[in-house]
């Protein structure tokens, strides 16, 4: 879990991908990052056969490898990463995430329905045309995160913290938002219909439930 | 190395099991409160419970070191002789201890508190109140705030953008969105910088 090994280039920050043995399963040998990678098209290879074959997914590193199309339907992933990534057209229904790093990954007209993504990090993340709806996404990081017509509806967001967040064309309709912090948001028609507003954290003085305001 | 974490409902803090499989050793971090939950995950995966390592002392993360003690005999780690009295291994400054076959590094960060502490396990940083997803750790004066900032700036941000973050509350995080998003430091990083002069008039 978290081989977050750098990349063998001395020069580089960037993260190694993870590698496998010849029975395919993961190693936490030294690797390269994607962009020096001598045969970045087999890595690549290698990381999708191995999310198709297996259900249950631990410690994988994928960091900047772009998804298109792919189904991670009830799927489990515990302690993976898969920051820097892009993610385009991605279907899943009962995905299931744990501890796992999305920081600073794009998702473009992607469906995630009835996910249970928990203790998950989003920060920096772009959300363009993507539906959480119906999921359970307690205790997440969604700081910084840019969303574009993108939906959590009917989702349990409890805990989970969208500072300096660009949300735009987005909606959390009957959500739970108990204890969510809102602050330096940028909001652009957004919709929190039926969702308990009053115990999410809008600016700095608190949920206004705190505060005991009518 | 496996990482399970665990909510303590009492005060919403988050403890952290840290695990060494191949040599079936394990170590916990802030034990807010132990449930049944934290002792299946060690005895379920046949751990023997070597050591505890406490952020800093408040309730919320050592409330469960009693209960915890009752059942194992680990080497307990703080900043903070009044953890475990003098079964404590009072650690100060920055260093290293090698346990559960895991090399933990381990760095003061005062300002929370005076004995605040962060732990390095491999590339995923403890950091007890600290530091949480944006935004920084309580303190009781300015003095506290500056030193809270000064440190996290040199000893946190200073690490690979990649580093993952583990906070005493709340989700979890890593160094490049804090160095951006982070409310409490993007403000001091904005009033550090220089003044922009003002546009002479045309």
């Amino acid at each position: 879990m978290y081989i977050l090994n750098k990349c063998l280039v001395h020069s580089c920050r960037n993260l190694a991908l993870s590698t496998f043995d010849d029975e395919g399963k993961i190693t936490d040998e030294q690797n390269y990052c994607l962009d020096h990678i001598p045969d970045p098209g087999k890595a690549k290879e290698q990381i999708y056969t191995y999310i198709r074959t297996h259900d249950v997914i631990v410690g994988l590193n994928t960091a900047g490898i772009t998804f298109a199309g792919i189904d991670l339907t009830n799927k489990r992933f515990y302690g993976c990463n898969f920051q820097h990534c892009t993610f385009t057209n991605l279907h899943s229904e009962g995905l299931r995430s744990r501890m796992s790093m999305f920081d600073f990954t794009t998702f473009c007209d992607c469906t995630l329905l009835n996910c249970n993504m928990q203790f998950t990090s989003f920060g920096g993340s772009t959300f363009s045309h993507t539906l959480f709806t119906g999921s359970d996404m307690v205790q997440n990081n969604f700081n910084g995160v840019q969303s574009f017509q993108s939906s959590f509806d009917d989702s349990d967001l409890y805990n989970s913290r969208f500072i300096r967040a660009k949300l735009v064309n987005t909606s959390f309709r009957n959500c739970n938002i108990k204890k969510t912090i809102f602050l330096d948001c940028t909001q652009e028609n957004v919709s929190f219909k039926m969702s308990n507003t009053r115990e999410a954290v809008f600016d700095r003085k608190g949920s206004a439930l705190a505060q005991g305001l009518d | 190395m496996k990482i399970y974490f665990h909510l303590n409902l009492g005060g919403f803090s988050n403890c952290y099991v840290v695990a060494n499989e191949s040599i079936k050793e394990a170590i916990i971090i802030d034990p807010g409160r132990i449930t049944e939950e934290i002792i299946d995950t060690i005895e379920n995966g046949s751990y023997k419970l070597t050591g505890v390592f406490i952020t800093h002392n408040h309730g919320s993360h050592v409330h469960g070191l009693k209960t915890l003690r009752k059942i194992y005999t680990p080497k307990i780690y703080a900043a903070d002789w009044e953890v475990a009295g003098n079964d404590t291994n009072v650690i100060t400054g920055d260093g290293k201890v090698r346990i559960a076959g895991l090399s933990v590094r381990y760095m003061a960060l005062p300002g929370h508190t005076a004995d605040s502490m962060v732990y390095k396990i491999g590339t995923v940083l403890f950091t007890g109140d600290a530091i949480s997803a944006g935004k920084i750790g309580t303190t009781n004066n300015s003095y506290s705030d500056f030193i809270l900032r000064n440190n996290i700036e040199r000893k946190i941000f200073s690490q690979q953008d990649g580093t993952v973050l583990m906070p005493g509350h709340g989700p979890p995080t890593c160094v490049g969105v804090e160095k951006l998003y982070n409310l409490d430091m993007v403000r001091t990083a904005d009033k550090n910088a220089a003044p922009i002069e003002p546009l002479p008039d045309e």
